[in-house]
């Protein structure tokens, strides 16, 4: 016969006070771990939430990322009338020809400058990501040394309200809008025209095009003969493929979860292990009592187990929540793949939450594992005979 | 039997609680160092005299952004200077199998550039001379030829991932002693060429003639290029990689938020095991009033036991972390991510008082407890 469910529980709230310790003890580690892994989700998702899967990336070959690569204008010349490639109506091939420059600018709280991606993009760059919105102001203007900048960069960087200017390169770009990624890549950019973004930084090479197919038939024709043409040594893709891979920055940051989950949770396993020790040890008698009334050793064992398990869980639901009131929250850094400042939210995702609980009872139960182990071998006569 | 050998005697009579308890002190104070030394090593820079002696002249707009080759006639003229090279990062794939190439591959001017490298040692004159020679020869610092397994004379094949080309280097010599013993140096020209004489450099390196002189050695150039077409920015090695530092952004706030959050945890569960073996003892320390015990004398026996148990826990972990990290190679264990790991005098110093007030508050409680409750009371306790 089992011990009823709440002999456990009300044995957790007898001694309160270690109780009290041991869940909040695990709702930290789970915090920790859920809260890095988070990050790393958010990084995923802001990457894996950019492109229109019918659009084509083209990059040079080697080249990690858009923003250092480098493709010459006779490329263009020689890709922009390949078949494979749609026309809007006015016949023009849907090519964007892409300038992407590193600025290094200051941050708004006076701590240092970092990197900013600006893209010279064209109006068919434009139409071909329609993902980013317009969130105030108004677009550039072509020749008028004016600037979009994203919205969320705007709370990271001086002088990108809007009006406002600031001065990179030979140029001062006055800041005319606020752009909305919706939770994608784009969130990290600054967007201004193509011609003025090469001639303001001497950029006599394009960074990248992006390329409307007529189909996807004609999309996969297309990446094939771009990446077997010798000549160009580029390499083409799909664009949500491109931006799927960019996600370097997450490795370290999951790595870095995974290690102080992993330490953290030995250093409470042995915490509760004392705790459950001792409260083996203070019930001594007790279980002497409940085995002369028959409860099996399995019983007493199970008892025990779920109240480790009980404790654990609730300390991993307090994590969890915990961790959730960061859910959403802007965050960023630098990108390793572009060099530059990403931002991204905090994700707590339904599988980060599994995890997380998953990982507090398995604590639990390690914890209280042996305790059990030693209180069903304790022999009754003595058990009983004990203070 | 004395005081001591008492409070030792009581610390170990239940032998698994106390290692349990100083096993989950050393742990804490382990990771607790162990954060801290990785922290260190993201936002601290390594801090020779050199590093204050070497200058980076970079594109105002950023460091991806070229500079003209032009700029060195000007540069040249400027007092205060002991040599100055081209100085620009290839980025390239080693072999091109790799997704992440662990060291760096900057295209100088050798002969340039002896000046900069003069801490390089392992490198002989001849294979100096060799590699001022040969165009498409280099030298490689030891660690990286290490961890491949290269040596003088061998070939190595690089990817361009910045630079549109690709690079097949002869190793002239192998150098270590210096601040990052990973780099590889080669030939500007060389590079050039490759690319068809753009007329760029990344960036430009140059050795000021002392430390008093190398804050007016970066204000005469920024000045000196005022207002071109490439507006520079001139500032100490040392500046230029704490400039990577306010890159990381959130992070760095982020790991030492978490450190404070782990500390905190890991405090937390200790303090309450370690006073529950206290509060096991409830009904002896009563004994112990009864027979003659006095209160100051018992917090004494309390302290002592906690206190002991947490520096003990201190000296396993903060200790043993700084054990570890002096007698591994991080260098390679990491890849050459981190290159130092050291623990210093004040992480030891932190650890140390992150125990001590542990040991004080686990026997906090419990002390209060004994305080105000009476022998009788005390006696009658059960568990």
């Amino acid at each position: 016969m089992a011990l009823p469910l709440n002999y456990s529980f009300r044995n957790a709230l007898v001694r309160w006070r270690s109780t009290i310790a041991t869940v909040l003890g695990i709702a930290l580690v789970v915090f920790v771990f859920v809260l890095l892994q988070s990050l790393a989700a958010g990084i995923e998702k802001s990457s894996s939430n950019t492109g229109d899967p019918r659009n084509i990336m083209v990059v040079r070959k080697g080249s990690t990322a858009e923003s250092a690569s480098l493709i010459s204008r006779q490329t263009l010349t020689e890709i922009r009338y390949f078949e494979e490639i749609a026309r809007n109506e006015n016949g023009e091939p849907i090519i964007s020809a892409d300038v992407l420059v590193l600025a290094s600018l200051p941050r708004r709280d006076n701590s240092g400058e970092a990197n900013v991606l600006l893209r010279g993009v064209t109006a068919r760059g434009m139409e071909l990501r329609p993902q980013v919105k317009l969130a105030a102001g108004r677009w550039f203007e072509a020749g008028k040394r004016e600037i979009v900048v994203s919205a969320k960069l705007a709370k990271r960087f001086a002088n990108f309200g809007i009006g406002q200017s600031f001065k990179t390169g030979s140029a001062t770009f006055t800041v005319v809008g606020w752009l909305d990624g919706g939770g994608s890549a784009f969130d990290s950019e600054c967007w201004l025209d193509a011609d003025e973004c090469r001639s303001t930084f001497e950029r006599d090479m394009y960074s990248s095009f992006l390329i409307r197919p007529t189909d996807e038939a004609a999309g996969e024709k297309l990446i094939t003969r771009i990446e077997a043409d010798r000549r160009f040594k580029l390499k083409a893709e799909k664009e949500v493929e491109y931006y799927r891979k960019q996600t370097m920055t997450a490795a370290p940051i999951k790595w870095l979860g995974g290690f102080l989950a992993v330490m953290m949770s030995v250093g409470a396993v042995f915490a509760a292990m004392n705790t459950m020790y001792a409260a083996v040890g203070a019930r001594t008698r007790e279980i002497g009592t409940l085995r002369v009334l028959g409860f099996r050793r399995r019983a007493v064992v199970a008892a025990l187990l779920l109240e480790g398990g009980l404790l654990a869980l609730v300390g991993g639901v307090l994590g969890c929540a915990i961790a959730f009131y960061w859910n959403g929250y802007t965050t960023a850094t630098m990108g390793m793949e572009t060099f530059s400042e990403i931002v991204f939210e905090f994700r707590v995702t339904p599988k980060l939450v599994l995890e997380g609980l998953a990982f507090a009872v398995i604590v639990g139960l390690i914890g209280t594992l042996f305790p059990a182990i030693r209180a069903a071998r304790l022999p009754v006569i003595s058990a009983l005979k004990s203070i | 039997m004395n005081l001591p050998s008492f409070i030792l005697k009581n610390a170990l009579r239940n032998k698994r609680r106390a290692l349990l308890s100083v096993l989950s002190v050393a742990m804490s104070l382990f990771l607790l160092v162990t954060l801290q030394v990785a922290l260190r090593e993201l936002t601290n820079p390594i801090n020779d005299e050199g590093s204050s002696l070497r200058i980076i002249v970079r594109n105002k707009v950023s460091l991806a952004q070229p500079l003209p080759a032009r700029q060195l006639q000007t540069i040249d003229r400027i007092p205060g200077i002991v040599a100055v090279t081209p100085f620009s990062f290839y980025g390239g794939l080693y072999k091109g199998d790799e997704k992440f190439t662990s060291f760096a591959q900057f295209a100088v001017d050798p002969q340039r550039s002896l000046p900069l490298i003069s801490d390089a040692k392992g490198v002989t004159k001849e294979q100096l001379e060799a590699w001022i020679a040969d165009r498409t020869s280099c030298i490689l610092g030891k660690m990286t030829a290490d961890r491949y397994g290269l040596k003088v004379g061998d070939r190595m094949q690089f990817t361009g991932q910045i630079y549109p080309c690709d690079l097949e280097l002869k190793i002239a010599g192998i150098y270590y002693g210096t601040a990052d013993d990973r780099n590889l140096m080669f030939h500007q020209k060389y590079l050039d060429e490759l690319l068809g004489n753009p007329g760029t450099v990344g960036t430009w390196w140059l050795l000021a003639a002392s430390i008093a002189e190398a804050p007016l050695v970066t204000d005469r150039i920024n000045k000196a290029f005022a207002n071109t077409s490439a507006e520079v920015r001139a500032e100490s090695e040392r500046a230029f990689v704490l400039g990577f530092v306010s890159m990381w952004a959130n992070i760095k706030t982020l790991i030492s938020g978490i450190s404070i959050v782990v500390v905190f945890a890991l405090i937390l569960v200790t303090v309450s095991t370690m006073s529950m073996a206290i509060r096991e003892r409830f009904r002896e320390l009563a004994i112990l009033k009864a027979i003659g015990f006095k209160r100051r004398e018992l917090f004494v026996l309390i302290l002592a036991e906690s206190f002991g148990l947490a520096m003990f826990g201190a000296l396993l972990g903060a200790g043993g972390a700084w054990a570890l990290f002096n007698n591994i190679n991080i260098q390679k264990m990491t890849n050459g991510m981190f290159l130092m790991f050291e623990v210093t005098p004040q992480m030891l110093g932190l650890a140390f008082a992150v125990a001590a007030l542990l040991g004080l508050l686990s026997a906090l409680l419990p002390m209060i407890n004994v305080a105000r409750t009476s022998v009788v009371q005390g006696l009658k306790t059960l568990d």
